[in-house]
C-alpha cells in the first residue's frame, strides 16, 4: 500500500479550547474562525486520541463538506442556531444514511433508512454530526466496557473507564473530540459518564424529547440527552430537541420554555439532601465531602439546605432493574435475524435461527438482562415482580411528588465512587449496578436531573455533583446547575489565589 | 422485494387414533347427540377498512404486491415508535355502540410477547387489561331444530383492537418460508362472545349477522375468503343439564361461515364420540379439513405460550372524551333494524319485504336510491324482490354488478305505474334491453320497439272492425250467446296492435261493436 503524505496546511494550528457555543460563534463572527477549522481541529483530535476509543465511526468527508455550508450561510446570515457546534451521537441514535448498532454484533452493517427526531432537530439548526460514538451495548452497563467495539477509556486516566452507558459520548467532550454529543440516559447513562469525565449531563424530563429514532432499551425510561462542556450549551441542545413530535405518543405537547435565555437564577432555593450521602461508607470520602463543601456554600449563600429522608429510595434498584429488563426483553424481541442485520451462518430451523443468531450476537449482559424481563414478565412470577415493582414505581413517583411540593431540589453525589478501574467490576454485575445508585430515581420518577462538575478526587478523577427538579422543570435546574457551577468556580478562585497568598 | 428466512415451520399434524372399540363420528345418531349441548363461544377477528395501518402510516390494503406496503415501523427498524390511528379508534367505538357495548373512556394497549417470523417486531400490540369495549352483544334470528324461527341475544364478553401479523407462504416444495409483510400491523377488532351459541345454526347465524353489521357500519368488507372476516371457534359438548362446561377445543382456519358450520357439526360428533367411548376430550387447537369435511388436531413443535402480557411502554392510554364520543355517535350510519323500521314506517312495505331488503346495505340503499325518485314504493320493492333478484342471483348477487341505475329503475316502474306501457312489457321486454344496455333510457326503448300502450280509439277501432270482419262465423256464434270467444276477440286485436293496445280498451270496444 503506498503510503500518501501531503499537507493541508490549515490543519495544522490549535484552537483555543472552547467551553461555550457562544465563544465559538463570536469567534465565528469576528475572529476568523471557520466552521471548516473547527471540524479539521476535532477530526485531528479524534485521529490523535484513537486510542480512547470514543468513536465507532467517524463522518470526516460528510462533516468537512457540512461545514463549508454551514460557512457559507454564516456569511450569508443565514446560519441556524447551532452554527459551529460540532456533535457526536451516541450509537443508538438513528441518522439516515449511517450506520447503527447500538454497539451490538446483531445489528452489524445495519444502515438507519431515517433521522431521530432530536439529531433532525439539530442539524437543522446546522450542527455539524462528526460521527457515531461508543457505547455499552444496546446502553445497558456503566462503564462502557459492554462494548462490541471495545471499552472507551477515560482520558483523565486511560486504565480507568469513562462511566456508561454513554461513554464514548462524555469521553469525546472531555477530550475536546467535539464539541458537545448526545447520549441516551435510561437509569444514569448520561449523567454518570459525564460526572466520571467531568463534563455536564443532562437527563431531562421522560416525554421532553422525542424518543424517535432512539433504539430503544426501556421505552418508558429511555431520555436522550446531551453531554457538554457548560449548562448553557447543555440548555441550549436541550430547547432545540425538545417539544411534541408527531412520531412519539409518548412525548410531551407542553411548550418548550427558552432554557438558554434563562440561566439568570435569583432568589433563594429549598434544597433537600439525604444525610447518608455524606456518612454512608460505601461512598468515597472525596465524594462525601466534595458534596457536602457544595452543601455548606449554599447554605452559605442563604439558601436553605435541608436533610430529609425518602424511605423508598432502598427499592429503587430493584424496582429499576425489574422495569427495564422486562421492557428490554419484549424491546429486543425484534433483533431475531429475519429482517435485518446478524442472522446465524448455523440457523438449520426456525427456532435454531432464532436461538443461534441471538446467542452469537447479543454480548453477556444484554443476554443477561433479556433472560431477568423474561422471567419477572412470565406467568407464575409477573404478580411477584413486575406488577410489585410497578406498584413501588408509583409510589416512588408519589413520594418523589411530595418531596418536590416542599422543596426545589433534590442534591446528591452522582455516583458513590470516581471512575474505576476498567475490568474491576466486570465480573460482579451487582456492583456495576450499584454505580446507578443515584442516577436511576430521575429515570423511575420520570423528573429531570443534571449532573455538574465538582472537582476532582486526590487521583485526580473528575467528581460531579446531582440536582435533580420536578417533572418539567428543567428550566430553573438549569438556571440552577449554571449558577452553581459559577458558585463553585468563585470559590475554586478564591481557593487558589488564597493559596498564592 | 421478498424476505426469505431460511427455515422451516414445522406443524406436526395428526389424527387421533381410533381403536376398533371406540365409536367414531360417523356412528352417532342424531337421538344421541340430541341428548347433549354444543356450548360454542367465538373470537371473530375482523380486519378495518382504515386509510393506514393500526400503528403506521403505511397504506392499509388487501392484494397489493408483496412487501410493497412497508415502512420502517411495519418492518419493526430499530428505533420506531407506534402511533394509534384515530380512524381504528372510531372504528370500534362505532362497532360497538352498534352492539351496545360499554365503551372504555380510558382504553391501553398491552404487548402480547412472542416469536414468529411474520411477527415483526416479537411481540403484537394488543389489548389485554382494558380493551376498548366491553359488555354487549347481537340479536340473531335462526331456525331452530324444529325449523322454527327463533331470536337471540349472543352477548360479547369485550371488543378489542390490535395488529394482524405479516404472511408466510410457502410456494410449492420450497424449502424456504416467503414473508410479507404487507399485513402486518393492519388494525383488526377481535370480537370475543360470552359462550352463549348452542349450535351450528346459531353460530352461522352469528357471524352473518356481525358480517352484516361491520359491512353496514362501513368499517370492514368482512369477507370470508380473503381472510378480512375470521372465526376461532371454541366448540365443548356436555350432557344437557350438566352444571360444568365440557373441555373446550378451539378450531381454526376456516374461510366461509359454511365450512365453519360444517366444522361445527363434524366437531360436536367428534367430541360426543369420545365422550360416550369413555374417552376425554383434549384442550387443543383443531384446524378443519375443507376436502373431508373433519377437524384434525395440531401441534406446533412449542410448548404452550407464555404471552408475558404487559403494557406497551411505547402508547399513552387513549382517552376517548364526551365530544368524541358524541361525535361518533352522531356520525353512525343507520343499522339494519332501524332501516326495517324506517321501511316499514315510511316507506309503507310489508315487514317480510323489509327484512329482504335490508340483507345487505347495497340494496338497502338502492331501494332508498329508487324510492326517492318514484313514489310507487311497494312497486319498487316487487321489483326489487323479483327481477332485480333473479338477475342478482344469476350474476353473484352483488347489486354493484347490477347496471341499472336507480333512476332508470324508477323511470321504468313509472312508465307501466302510468299505463303508458303495460306491466308484461316492463318486466319482460323492456328491463332485459336495460340489462344489456343501461345507459339508455326505458322510454325511449319503449317508443324505438313500438312497445308504448296504445290508447288510441281511432286507431284500435279500425282494428277492432278489421278482426269482426274477418271472423264472421265466430260473431255469429258470439251473438248467439257464446260470450267466452271474447277472449279470442280481444286476443287478436292484441296480436294486431303488436301487444301494443291497453286491453281493457280492447275489451270496452268489442263489447260495444258486438
Amino acid at each position: 500500500m503506498a503510503l500518501i503524505i501531503y499537507l493541508q496546511p490549515h490543519k495544522y494550528f490549535t484552537l483555543k479550547e472552547y467551553l461555550t457555543l457562544a465563544e465559538i460563534q463570536e469567534d465565528l463572527r469576528e475572529d476568523g474562525l471557520t466552521c471548516v477549522k473547527l471540524v479539521e481541529h476535532y477530526l485531528q483530535k479524534i485521529e490523535s486520541s484513537s486510542h480512547l476509543n470514543a468513536f465507532v465511526e467517524v463522518y470526516a468527508d460528510e462533516a468537512r463538506s457540512t461545514a463549508a455550508v454551514v460557512d457559507a450561510k454564516l456569511v450569508n446570515g443565514t446560519a441556524g442556531r447551532l452554527a459551529g457546534m460540532v456533535i457526536g451521537i451516541k450509537d443508538v441514535l438513528s441518522h439516515k444514511g449511517h450506520g447503527l448498532q447500538a454497539a451490538s454484533q446483531i445489528l452489524d452493517s445495519y444502515q438507519a433508512p431515517f433521522t431521530a427526531t432530536a439529531v433532525q432537530r439539530l442539524i437543522d439548526e446546522d450542527a455539524i454530526i462528526i460521527g457515531r460514538q461508543n457505547c455499552d451495548e444496546f446502553a445497558m452497563g456503566s462503564s462502557n466496557e459492554n462494548s462490541s467495539f471495545g471499552p472507551a477509556l477515560n482520558a483523565a486516566d486511560n486504565s480507568k473507564v469513562p462511566g456508561g452507558s454513554s461513554g464514548g459520548s462524555a469521553v469525546a467532550v472531555q477530550a475536546g473530540l467535539c464539541h458537545a454529543s448526545l447520549g441516551s440516559d435510561t437509569g444514569g447513562s448520561v449523567r454518570q459518564p459525564a460526572a466520571f469525565c467531568g463534563v455536564v449531563g443532562v437527563k431531562p424530563s421522560y416525554g421532553r424529547i422525542s424518543r424517535y429514532g432512539l433504539i430503544a432499551y426501556a421505552s418508558s425510561f429511555d431520555c436522550i440527552g446531551p453531554i457538554t462542556k457548560s449548562v448553557s450549551d447543555a440548555a441550549l441542545l436541550l430547547e432545540i430537541m425538545s417539544g411534541d413530535d408527531d412520531y412519539d405518543s409518548t412525548v410531551s405537547t407542553k411548550e418548550v420554555p427558552a432554557y438558554s435565555a434563562s440561566l439568570n437564577w435569583e432568589g433563594k432555593a429549598r434544597i433537600g439532601y439525604i444525610q447518608d450521602t455524606l456518612e454512608n461508607e460505601a461512598i468515597s470520602v472525596d465524594i462525601r465531602q466534595r458534596t457536602k463543601a457544595v452543601l455548606d456554600r449554599l447554605r452559605a449563600e442563604g439558601h436553605e439546605v435541608v436533610p430529609v429522608e425518602i424511605p423508598l429510595l432502598d427499592s429503587l434498584l430493584p424496582t429499576y432493574y425489574i422495569l427495564t429488563t422486562a421492557e428490554a426483553s419484549s424491546n429486543l424481541s425484534r433483533f431475531d435475524g429475519v429482517r435485518y442485520g446478524h442472522r446465524s451462518a448455523e440457523s438449520t430451523d426456525l427456532e435454531s435461527m432464532y436461538k443461534k443468531t441471538r446467542t452469537e450476537a447479543f454480548g453477556p449482559e444484554v443476554r443477561r438482562r433479556i433472560l431477568l424481563g423474561t422471567f419477572v414478565l412470565s406467568a407464575n412470577y409477573y404478580d411477584a415482580y413486575y406488577t410489585k415493582a410497578q406498584r413501588v414505581r408509583r409510589l416512588v413517583r408519589e413520594e418523589t411528588n411530595r418531596f418536590f411540593e416542599q422543596f426545589d431540589f433534590f442534591i446528591s453525589p452522582v455516583t458513590p465512587t470516581t471512575a474505576f478501574t476498567i475490568g474491576e467490576k466486570t465480573e460482579d454485575p451487582l456492583q456495576m449496578y450499584l454505580a446507578d445508585v443515584f442516577t436511576v430515581q430521575a429515570n423511575v420518577v420520570g423528573n429531570p436531573a443534571i449532573a455538574v462538575p465538582n472537582g476532582f478526587d486526590q487521583q485526580g478523577m473528575p467528581i460531579g455533583i446531582q440536582i435533580m427538579a420536578p417533572y418539567f422543570g428543567e428550566e430553573k435546574m438549569l438556571a440552577f446547575a449554571d449558577y452553581l457551577t459559577r458558585l463553585n468556580q468563585k470559590v475554586a478562585k478564591k481557593y487558589s489565589e488564597n493559596q498564592e497568598v | 422485494m421478498l424476505w426469505t428466512a431460511r427455515m422451516h415451520i414445522f406443524v406436526i399434524a395428526f389424527s387421533i387414533i381410533m381403536t376398533q372399540n371406540t365409536l367414531q363420528p360417523a356412528d352417532i345418531t342424531d337421538e344421541l347427540l340430541a341428548t347433549y349441548e354444543t356450548v360454542i363461544g367465538l373470537e371473530v377477528h375482523c380486519q378495518l377498512l382504515t386509510e393506514s395501518k393500526l400503528f403506521a402510516r403505511d397504506v392499509n390494503r388487501f392484494g397489493t404486491e408483496p412487501n410493497t406496503n412497508i415502512g420502517p415501523l411495519t418492518l419493526a427498524l430499530p428505533g420506531t415508535l407506534p402511533k394509534i390511528n384515530k380512524k381504528a379508534i372510531e372504528y370500534a367505538v362505532r362497532l360497538g355502540l352498534a352492539c351496545g357495548c360499554s365503551i372504555s373512556r380510558k382504553t391501553t394497549f398491552d404487548r402480547k410477547n412472542y416469536f414468529y417470523p411474520d411477527l415483526p417486531k416479537g411481540y403484537q400490540i394488543s389489548q389485554d387489561k382494558k380493551p376498548i369495549c366491553e359488555n354487549g352483544g347481537v340479536a340473531i334470528s335462526f331456525k331452530n331444530a324444529e325449523g322454527k324461527t327463533t331470536d337471540k341475544v349472543i352477548r360479547f364478553h369485550h371488543i378489542h383492537l390490535e395488529e394482524d401479523a405479516g404472511k408466510s407462504v410457502h410456494e410449492g416444495d420450497q424449502e424456504e418460508t416467503l414473508l410479507d409483510y404487507n399485513r402486518a400491523g393492519t388494525p383488526l377488532v377481535e370480537m370475543v362472545s360470552e359462550p352463549d351459541l348452542r349450535s351450528a345454526e346459531e353460530t352461522g347465524a352469528f357471524v352473518t349477522e356481525i358480517r352484516r353489521l361491520v359491512r353496514y357500519l362501513g368499517i370492514s368488507d368482512g369477507n370470508m375468503e380473503e381472510g378480512s372476516l375470521r372465526c376461532d371457534v371454541n366448540v365443548s359438548v356436555r350432557k344437557y343439564g350438566a352444571p360444568e362446561y365440557g373441555t373446550k377445543v378451539e378450531i381454526k382456519n376456516m374461510n366461509s361461515i359454511r365450512n365453519m358450520m360444517r366444522a361445527i357439526s363434524f366437531e360436536e360428533r367428534r367430541q360426543v364420540a369420545l365422550v360416550e367411548s369413555d374417552g376425554q376430550v383434549q384442550q387443543e387447537t383443531r384446524m378443519f379439513d375443507v376436502d373431508n369435511g373433519q377437524t384434525y388436531g395440531m401441534r406446533v413443535k412449542e410448548t404452550m405460550n407464555d404471552y408475558r402480557y404487559f403494557p406497551d411502554p411505547d402508547l399513552s392510554p387513549v382517552v376517548i372524551s364526551e365530544e368524541w364520543l358524541s361525535a361518533i355517535t352522531s356520525a353512525m350510519p343507520a343499522l339494519p333494524h332501524e332501516l326495517r323500521e324506517k321501511f316499514v314506517n315510511q316507506y309503507g312495505i310489508p315487514t317480510y319485504d323489509a327484512m329482504v331488503l335490508t340483507d345487505t346495505k347495497e340494496i338497502a340503499d338502492y331501494f332508498e336510491a329508487v324510492c326517492n325518485k318514484t313514489p310507487a314504493y311497494k312497486t319498487v320493492s316487487n321489483w326489487l324482490m323479483g327481477p332485480v333478484k333473479s338477475f342478482l342471483n344469476e350474476n353473484g348477487g352483488d347489486i354493484a354488478l347490477f347496471p341499472v341505475s336507480p333512476q332508470s329503475l324508477a323511470d321504468l316502474i313509472d312508465l307501466a305505474e302510468s299505463g303508458t306501457v303495460s306491466n308484461s312489457v316492463a318486466t319482460q321486454k323492456i328491463f332485459p334491453v336495460l340489462l344489456a344496455e343501461p345507459q339508455r333510457e326505458p322510454k325511449e326503448i319503449a317508443a324505438t320497439n313500438n312497445w308504448l300502450q296504445n290508447s288510441n280509439t281511432n286507431e284500435l277501432e279500425s282494428l277492432v272492425d278489421e278482426v269482426i270482419n274477418s271472423m264472421p262465423d265466430k260473431v255469429a256464434a258470439y251473438r248467439k250467446g257464446k260470450k267466452g270467444l271474447i277472449g279470442l276477440f280481444v286476443g287478436e286485436v292484441m296480436k294486431k296492435s303488436n301487444n301494443t293496445a291497453d286491453p281493457k280498451l280492447v275489451n270496452q270496444l268489442l263489447a260495444k261493436k258486438l
